[in-house]
């Protein structure tokens, strides 16, 4: 008997008599609601990539008039809305909705139905945000500032479709953490204490615990803006009594927040698939899972880091230098304990392990050059140049499109049973992470050296910026089709991959021990856990077993005299 | 960028410092992730030994760590409180304030600033100050929220409606500083640029006169035309 089967009992066979669609449309299984995520996000992806080459061909030569300012405005609104809410935090939630449950063992979610209406919403908030093109859609940016985002300055509806879309889709997500903070805490498997619970599911809680306090921060504020856009209200205007920075205290909370949660997404997904491709265990788990909640928590109370040109005092501005300078130890102790777990290892170069290891590398150049921006009197200079853009854009394509596609190839067997196309992935991997560079390091050198500005839809000759410009505009199109293979491989190996079979990588967490793709009732049977890794303890088991048996078979062979 | 006040001095030497800091941090991981990948590639099946922690090492990398943050923090503290020391004008500077700073009021508003001299003359786009004089910005927005953004001469900082936000900085060197706003607000953000021009302080006495005489000058032509009946 081979260490690799599966000591497991499966009913097999079984058919749903619905159509596929129909299935997809009612069911509150959490795999299904995972897919739907997943493959939103990606077509979402598509959509962020197309508006943000737009933008580069504008800022492709000086006062270009490609795009008109108005139009400009419209794409970078709805570029940062369709990355962060439509792309980034869906692929997030998809894959902790999907690969989670599974990974404490849960045969279900705790509270299906709740997740089910978080999707709807999601959908509904896309709809609402791109319906917006029917008649207009936001010209406020991607943080839309009070009182720009008021009606005095922007009288038409386009804010207002804003606010409804990311209102539905945050709604969604934070009841889509409700569910999965319950399900991570009341069905995880006979033995799995939170010390033995699999660093992806742990991120998983923080990220749904982080979602829960941050989404409900932007919902009161998208409310907010809302009274104050239609009924009147004078919450973020100001001489009536409201205070525009109010807006900016509420949001930078918010998409902070959702930076750091994408981080712990990525350190989650990249801590399983590092200590799978290397064969050794998570260097210093504990470390490790208690960093990623400080990351979340310091994280977020480093909010006003995006504020330190506002007239607020200078002990806030120092209070928020020293939150965002502290990150500095659980984000280093984290890549310190990735690098230290492939270290000794024996690491398999396959295209989950190439995608995270571009991810680690990208979120290190993006944190890094982030901590200049931490630094008070070096962020009076650095703020809202191309430099901020670059640095974010490390960080988080790092983290949700690297680390992101690192999740996705890694996952995609349980997903589907078929894995994606090693070459095309590998293709695909390297024009990301060679393309990036020239596509983001141009925007570093643009901030830091002639401070071109953020969010302006054209340049002039005489900014000395234009050489930067050009290679940024080339690199973000190759890699905007570096992206789209990866795309194009998922859509493609979901039907023509190689088959996989249950457990292509020889995991050592629990969602390998169920079928590709799971039944809907996740597993037949469980084993007790012991460890951190549980089908490695049943691995070993079985090959003592076998040998014992051995042994006994050789000894009864043996000749008796 | 090429500081040319005392502020923006300290502005650079930390930003210097902290690309610097940067730097490291990402060679040294990209480094350790070379190393790794190039020393510990090998083929599938060999079972590598199982090493579940290293609390010594952790100790020293958290130990580390805490330091290099801490070193940033002070460094970062230091060079902000020197970055924002108000300056005091020198024996050279604008004579009249008597040590004073010049205090000039600045309006951001779409798509343009104004600025309000303390004679009662007001100029837009374009600020004079004179040489080695303090010069103490009053920013405010009668609409929506401006980054006002001269980053030879001064710090960024943001025009917000219903606040006052305080910018001061001090030039010896004449010369034309340009500067574009840097927060979107609205279709001719693009467009919002502003200039500083620091001359000396005979010339600046004698622009604010002329402005505040052909201020005058305008008011009372509309004046006498709402007076003779025909209003402008």
């Amino acid at each position: 008997m081979s260490p690799s089967t599966r000591p497991e009992l499966v009913a097999d066979g079984f058919q749903s008599s619905r159509p596929r669609w129909a299935q997809l449309a009612t069911s509150a299984d959490h795999k299904e609601i995972g897919r739907i995520l997943i493959c939103g996000a990606l077509g979402f992806l598509f959509l962020a990539l197309v508006e943000l080459v737009l933008m580069r061909i504008q800022l492709l030569v000086p006062e270009n008039s490609f795009l008109d300012p108005v139009s400009f405005n419209r794409m970078l609104s709805l570029y940062g809305t369709t990355a962060i809410f439509f792309f980034a935090l869906p692929l997030v939630f998809g894959l902790f909705y999907f690969v989670s449950p599974l990974q404490i063992g849960a045969r279900g979610t705790a509270l299906p139905r709740l997740g089910q209406v978080g999707m709807g919403l999601w959908i509904a908030g896309a709809t609402v945000l791109y319906a917006g093109f029917l008649f207009t859609p936001s010209e406020a940016g991607i943080n839309p500032l009070a009182p720009l985002s008021e009606r005095a300055f922007l009288s038409n509806n386009g804010v207002d479709a804003w606010a409804a879309a990311t209102g539905l889709a945050t709604l969604g997500f934070v009841l889509l953490s409700i569910n999965l903070v319950a399900t991570l805490r009341m069905m995880r498997a006979p033995g799995m204490a939170w010390r033995r619970v699999p660093v992806f599911a742990w991120a998983a809680t923080v990220g749904s615990w982080l979602m829960i306090v941050i989404g409900s921060v932007l919902l009161a504020a998208l409310t907010m803006l809302m009274i104050d856009r239609n009924y009147d209200g004078i919450f973020f205007s100001d001489g009536t009594g409201g205070a525009p920075l109010l807006w900016q205290h509420l949001s930078w909370i918010f998409f902070t927040g959702a930076y750091m949660l994408i981080l712990v997404f990525a350190f989650g997904a990249l801590a399983e698939i590092v200590s799978a491709f290397a064969r050794k265990p998570l260097f210093n788990r504990p470390v490790t899972m208690v960093s990623l909640a400080a990351i979340a928590v310091i994280g977020t109370l480093a909010w006003m880091q995006n504020m330190l040109t506002a007239p607020i005092g200078i002990g806030w501005m120092y209070y928020a230098m020293l939150m965002a300078l502290a990150l500095i130890v659980p984000f280093g102790l984290v890549i310190f304990n990735l690098i230290a777990t492939m270290a000794g290892g024996t690491l398999r170069m396959r295209a989950p392990l190439l995608f995270a290891l571009g991810a680690i590398f990208a979120i290190t150049i993006g944190l890094a050059s982030e901590l200049c921006h931490s630094l008070v009197a070096a962020a009076w200079h650095l703020k809202n140049t191309t430099d901020a853009t670059a640095a974010t854009h490390f960080a988080l394509i790092g983290g949700s499109v690297l680390g992101g596609f690192a999740a996705l190839h890694y996952w995609f067997p349980k997903m589907t049973g078929r894995t994606m196309g090693e070459s095309l992935a590998r293709i695909s991997f390297w024009t990301i992470l060679v393309v990036r560079l020239l596509g983001f390091v141009p925007l570093f050198f643009a901030g830091t050296h002639e401070g071109q500005v953020v969010d302006a839809y054209k340049y002039f000759g005489e900014d000395d910026v234009t050489g930067y410009n050009v290679i940024s505009s080339i690199g973000i199109l190759i890699l905007s089709v570096g992206i789209l293979l990866t795309i194009a491989n998922a859509i493609f190996s979901r039907v023509n991959g190689p088959a996989a079979g249950h457990d292509p990588w020889k995991g050592e967490t629990l969602e390998w021990l169920t079928l590709s793709p799971p039944e809907p009732h996740n597993f037949d049977v469980l084993p007790d856990v012991r460890s951190a890794r549980p089908l490695r303890d049943i691995r070993e088991a079985i090959g003592r077993r076998s040998r014992r048996s051995e042994q006994a078979a050789s000894r009864e062979s043996q000749p008796v005299a | 960028m090429s500081p040319h006040s005392p502020g923006t001095d300290q502005i650079d030497t930390l930003l210097t410092i902290s690309i610097v800091a940067a730097v490291i941090l990402m060679i040294a991981v990209t480094v350790a992730l070379l190393y790794v990948v190039r020393r510990f590639r090998s083929e599938r099946g060999v079972e590598p030994r199982q090493l579940l922690s290293g609390r010594a090492l952790q100790f020293r990398v958290g130990g580390f760590l805490t330091l290099f943050a801490t070193l940033l923090f002070v460094l970062g503290v230091v060079l902000t409180d020197n970055a924002r020391e108000r300056p005091s004008t020198g024996e050279a500077g604008l004579a009249s304030l008597k040590g004073e700073p010049l205090q000039i009021k600045v309006t951001g508003q779409q798509w343009i600033w104004r600025y309000d001299y303390p004679n009662g003359a007001f100029s837009y786009y374009k600020l004079v100050v004179p040489t080695d004089t303090a010069v103490e910005l009053q920013l405010e927005s009668t609409d929506v929220v401006h980054t006002w953004n001269v980053e030879e001469l001064a710090r960024k900082a943001d025009a917000v409606p219903g606040k006052t936000n305080e910018v001061s900085f001090i030039s010896e060197d004449e010369g034309v500083y340009e500067g574009s706003s840097a927060t979107l607000s609205g279709q001719a953000y693009a467009s919002m640029k502003t200039a500083v021009e620091v001359v000396s302080p005979e010339e600046y006495e004698k622009f604010v006169e002329e402005r505040q005489e052909e201020i005058e000058a305008a008011e009372e032509r509309v004046n006498n035309l709402i007076e003779s009946g025909e209003t402008p």
